[in-house]
């Protein structure tokens, strides 16, 4: 890590959240406090209903804290802002627009050159060149979760949030895709917080990858995985820390 | 007879051959076939009872040819469509609005659905004594009870879609800043129009079902008026068929026109995969 620590950038602080279920408040997250540091990547790594997208709609503002805060720059955040955009899982590009438009969606205050300029120049560093005039239905999953990565980095936003965005990929897709989504980051730097189960993804991904527990949602452990890009999947530490995940996520790795 | 037996068996190898057409010529033959057959037995059912009033085929169909050859079918069909098509319009232009506004804000909606909803099971029929009364006997009556008949499968169409949209539409609207106009123009619009094509289909099925009625009851023209004055005049039965019969096919005819809409980009989404 470089010698001057980047400051911070999205700081959790005591954030809880309670969900009301027939009259009574169900935990999801117990307070939870975490400092992501500018330009960082890092996972959220849990099991299924722990809460990682509840804390990922917090950060991005579509959903209050039930206590606690989260801050973005020193600024508590309230409501979402293309400052800081979502990916999500599976649909969330809109299948009414082409390419070209969906990448557009956030870019309407620009002048039409500009405009012109940055999607063009989106839709290349997503390697969608060639399909700005195609509809989402008439593409592989994996393009369609390109035009939601290229629809998020239009903007050039600090925060981008990937809720499982690889999820419903096949496997093969899902490491180019990976291999893809780091060639990006190192290009723009933009923080990125990252929401899997997947333990082999969050080891090839992250610069940090945040262990939950079952719900209530609590931190269980943050592992530094310290390893270069691009990284060697087969090498002794990769294995190290795969063991230490999978001792957080209390899951043997052994079958 | 002859005739019946023959159509029967060209529509029954018509239909057993159908696997070796093409979808296209599918799509359009095996309907043909079919509705043979029921020629068919309609024409058998006839010779069987010996009836005197109910008309043949033959008989239906040639008083096709005869209205066709006068202006009256031309002038029915016309007054029909005229009114269907402006009740029709205005529904559209006021209900797909009205349905946005109660579908997207939660007030308007506790507000104004019961109201919708117990509008609603009334049906335009009831209504034609009020229209006569505030509008006298003519299209403007028409219009207003196509437009009562219309509006409320258009508005009750558009509100569902709209409280359907998926919520990471409307979460990925406000992460890059979409509000007021520009948000309905761009999502919720979009994301509801799928559903919107198919309400306007119901609408217009409704609004079709519900001009012949009118004109039966309150008019003096249209394929309605056809009907019941074909039956007054000299019980004209093969008048009365021979209109119907129109009336289901320009009915056909019009769930064509608001299919094509289902064909733009803009909401192919919506309709694939069925
Ligand atoms: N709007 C809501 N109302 C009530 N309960 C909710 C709501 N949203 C989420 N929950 C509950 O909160 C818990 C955490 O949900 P969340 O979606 O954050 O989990 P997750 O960690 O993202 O799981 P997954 O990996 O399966 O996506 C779940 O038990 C869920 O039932
Ligand atoms: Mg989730």
């Amino acid at each position: 890590m470089n010698a001057a620590k980047p400051k911070p950038k999205v700081v959790f602080e005591a954030v809880a959240k309670d969900f009301e279920r027939r009259g009574e408040a169900l935990r999801v997250l117990d307070p939870i406090d975490l400092v992501v540091r500018e330009g960082e990547f890092v996972c959220l790594l849990g099991p299924s209903g722990c809460g990682k997208s509840t804390l990922l709609s917090i950060a991005g503002g579509f959903e209050p804290p039930t206590a606690g805060r989260v801050l973005i720059d020193g600024e508590p955040v309230s409501a979402p802002s293309p400052r800081r955009v979502f990916v999500f899982q599976e649909y969330g590009i809109f299948p009414w627009a082409s390419v070209w438009d969906n990448v557009a969606l956030g870019l309407r205050a620009l002048s039409k050159e500009q405009q012109y300029e940055r999607i063009q120049a989106t839709i290349d560093l997503v390697g969608l060149t060639g399909f700005e005039k195609s509809y989402p239905m008439e593409l592989s999953g994996g393009m369609k979760q390109r035009v939601g990565v290229a629809r998020a980095l239009a903007v050039a936003p600090d925060v981008i949030y990937m809720d499982e965005p690889f999820g419903a990929l096949d496997s093969l897709t899902r490491l180019t895709m990976r291999a893809e989504l780091i060639r990006i980051w190192q290009t723009r730097r933009p923080t990125i917080l990252f929401v899997t189960h997947d333990v082999d993804e969050s080891i090839q991904l992250a610069d940090r990858v945040v262990v939950f527990s079952p719900r209530p949602g609590r931190i269980a452990g943050i592992v530094e995985v310290g390893l270069p890009h691009p990284r060697d999947l087969g090498s002794s530490r990769y294995g190290e820390i795969k063991n230490e995940l999978y001792e957080l996520l209390g899951v043997r790795h052994a079958i | 007879m002859s005739l019946a037996i023959a159509l029967v068996v060209a529509a029954l190898v018509g239909l057993r051959l159908a696997s070796r057409w093409s979808l296209g010529a599918r799509r359009w033959l095996m309907p043909v076939c079919v509705a043979a057959l029921g020629v068919a037995l309609w024409h058998g059912a006839c010779a069987l009872t010996q009836t005197k009033i109910f008309p043949t085929p033959l008989e239906s169909f040639g008083a096709i040819f005869e209205l066709g050859r006068t202006s009256r079918l031309w002038n029915d069909v016309v007054a029909s469509l005229f009114r269907v098509t402006w009740g029709f319009g205005l529904a559209a232009a006021v209900g797909i609005p009205l349905g946005l506004w109660i579908g997207w804000s939660s007030r308007s909606f506790l507000a104004l659905n019961p109201l919708v909803q117990a509008l609603r099971p009334i049906s335009p029929i009831a209504w034609i004594p009020i229209a006569i009364l505030w509008f006298g006997i003519g299209d403007l009556s028409a219009i207003f009870l196509i437009f009562l008949a219309s509006i409320f499968p258009i508005v009750v169409g558009t509100t569902a879609a709209v409280q359907n949209i998926p919520q990471v539409y409307v979460r990925s609207a406000a992460n890059f800043g979409l509000a007021g106009f520009d948000l309905v123009r761009r999502v919720v619009l979009p994301a509801a129009m799928p559903q919107i094509i198919t309400s306007l289909r119901i609408a217009l099925g409704v609004a079709w079902l519900v001009i012949v009625a009118a004109e039966m009851v309150g008019m003096q023209s249209g394929l309605g008026y056809l009907v019941s004055d074909a039956r007054n005049m000299g019980k004209r039965y093969d008048l009365v068929v021979a209109a119907m019969i129109l009336i289901g096919l320009i009915g056909i005819v019009l769930d064509v026109l608001v299919r094509r809409l289902e064909q733009f980009d803009e909401v192919r989404w919506g309709f694939a995969k069925r």
